[in-house]
């Protein structure tokens, strides 16, 4: 069973005072706090095992290779993959860069598309305008309805010029529109979209958007931003019908310094490495190199060994919990938010974005206090202790196609509690006050 | 409440200079990426003489008149508008008013210890972007045109 108390005693971090006040950390969509079992995990490594992975055939160094192929087996087992498909990078960022750089600028092509959504996180959007724009192909982006989830049917506006709208700059050209509109003419090479978004919450039907745009372009390449979706529910890459998955290791747990790249395998095979130097090679001549079987091929240089391993931690303790009770808390935690919060907003105190059914959300709740600018309200909340997001989440299209050009931002997980958000509730109130 | 202070406060709802200039002699634009911020500087400016006379500090900032005949480019006038959060909109109100008379190097000097300090003496670093918006505009304007 679920104990929210239980679990957050792993965490130390949650003992701290922020200027005076028991911290309320609000920002797990930006970094999760990490539990003692991480931290200790990574502490021992230092402590006990340190020595660089692979090439060594003394004690330490074996040790190290198991403790590190250990962390991706179980990295791997928990989202449905095998191990040799489970690569380690930096960050989310780095694994989407990876697929543009190795696979993208081999198999996109003038005259062909990229299918984003208007969701995604920076991240998942530049690395795809860069490339549309030095390839000569074309961007697309299925847009958001009002309350941020995408428009998949065709619908017919009075004002037409919300459909299709049709942008160039600098040599790039990008659509905006909806999904059928957007795959009806079978262009679309690769399908590039988040799985949850950051900001809003919003939960795209991934699944049956991939069933869609296969029947339309049947040799389609799907790629999804699970960044926002593996920390915080089950995640099957054997069921998902994807290509690509990233995601991050310190959103869910682990350290900062990590992140996941799953590829299926037929895919990652026939890709050229992204990064060349140690360990990615297998034969080394004065003239050149061949390459490392997967998934060494795509980890060239020694990797954070101490946060592979502190991954590896992570996932034991997720799996411990148990992702669907991880995902039921989640729900529960934004169904008490949306009530409490849509009271302030009967008030005309709060304004808030993103769609009102729970099933359809993860755990980010996007508003803005009426009056006051984002920035300003996140400060005097964090005079409260509350660790709360101002800006545009990196998310600036999103964000601004509100009218507005910040949001403020809670995101929930594991270790947060009802008396927070009726904390959050509280101070949000106090607010107004500070320029009253 | 640390960082809104009475000065911030006032200076947030009653912004000076806050408008359009006829016939500005530069007008700029500066925008805080992370936030959406934008706000627009004209300045009027004037070209004086270095000399000890009208180089007379009576702001007890710090002044480096070469006093040698050559020619530099003053603030004459500031006006400013946009969308910001009160740090950025204090700063920038208060900037306004700061400015006049000001050179180049008398910018430069002047600084993010300045900006900090005509804020109240402290604020957040995580909001000194914010604090800097309308400065960093400033600059450029001697960027690009002295």
């Amino acid at each position: 069973m679920f104990d929210v108390e239980k679990v957050r005693k792993d965490f130390p971090i949650l003992k701290r005072k922020i200027h005076g006040h028991d911290l309320v950390y609000l920002d797990s969509g930006a970094t999760s706090q990490k539990p003692e079992s991480v931290i200790k995990a990574m502490d021992d490594y230092y402590r006990n095992t340190n020595a660089n992975i692979h090439r060594g055939v003394y004690e330490l160094s074996v040790e190290s290779t198991r403790l590190v192929d250990e962390a991706r087996r179980k990295v791997a087992e928990f989202i449905g993959a095998r191990s040799e498909e489970t690569i380690f990078t930096r960050n989310a960022s780095e694994s989407l860069n990876l697929v543009m750089y190795s696979w993208g600028r081999e198999n996109i092509h003038k005259g062909e598309a990229v299918l984003v959504s208007r969701l995604e996180h920076h991240s998942n959007l530049v690395p795809w305008q860069e490339l549309c724009r030095e390839k000569g192909a074309e961007l697309r982006i299925i847009d958001v309805d009002s309350e941020g989830k995408l428009v998949i049917k065709t619908q017919k506006f009075e004002n037409s010029k919300t459909q299709n709208r049709v942008f160039t700059n600098n040599g790039l050209t990008a659509r905006l529109g909806s999904f059928e509109d957007l795959i009806a003419d079978g262009k679309v090479k690769l399908f590039a979209v988040t799985g949850a978004s950051n900001v809003l919450g919003t939960l795209p039907d991934v699944r049956s958007m991939i069933k869609m745009i296969q029947s339309k372009s049947p040799e389609v390449t799907v790629l999804v931003d699970a960044s926002q979706m593996v920390p915080h529910m089950k995640v099957d890459v054997k069921t998902l019908g994807a290509d690509f998955v990233a995601f991050s290791g310190h959103k869910m747990l682990g350290p900062t310094g990590t992140g996941v790249l799953w590829g299926r395998k037929e895919v990652l095979s026939k890709m050229r490495p992204f990064l060349f130097g140690g360990d990615m090679i297998n034969e080394v001549k004065i003239t050149g190199a061949t390459w490392a079987d997967l998934p060494s091929r795509f980890e060239a240089g020694t990797p954070d060994i101490a946060g592979i391993i502190g991954l590896g931690a992570a996932v034991d303790y997720l799996e411990s919990l148990g992702m669907d009770d991880v995902r039921t808390h989640e729900k529960d935690l934004m169904r008490y938010a949306l009530e409490k919060m849509s009271v302030l907003e009967a008030e005309k105190l709060v304004v808030l974005y993103g769609p009102k059914d729970v099933e359809e959300r993860g755990g980010a709740l996007a508003f803005n206090v009426v009056g006051v600018h984002p920035h300003d309200a996140a400060q005097i909340l964090d005079n409260f202790g509350i660790a709360v997001r101002s800006g545009q989440h990196c998310a600036a299209p999103l964000v601004t196609s509100f009218g507005v050009p910040a949001m403020v931002r809670a995101t929930f997980y594991i270790y947060n509690t009802t008396d927070e958000i009726d904390y959050l509730i509280e101070k949000i109130r106090e607010v107004p006050k500070v320029f009253a | 409440m640390t960082d809104y202070k009475d000065i911030i406060i006032d200076h947030y709802k009653n912004p000076r200079n806050f408008g359009e200039m006829d016939h500005a002699d530069v007008t700029m634009d500066e925008a805080n990426a992370s936030c959406g911020d934008m706000i627009q500087i004209q300045v009027k400016t004037q070209k004086l003489k270095n000399s000890k006379n009208q180089r007379k500090d009576d702001s007890g900032l710090p002044r480096f008149a070469r006093n040698d005949g050559t020619e530099e480019l003053v603030i004459k006038e500031m006006k400013w508008r946009g969308v910001g959060c009160a740090i950025s909109t204090a700063s920038a109100s208060m900037l306004s008013e700061k400015v006049v008379g000001m050179n180049r190097a008398d910018l430069e000097k002047f600084g993010e210890a300045g900006i900090v300090e005509m804020l109240g003496g402290e604020i957040n670093p995580g909001r000194m972007k914010c604090a800097t918006l309308a400065y960093r505009g400033l600059l450029k304007i001697f960027e690009n045109n002295s």
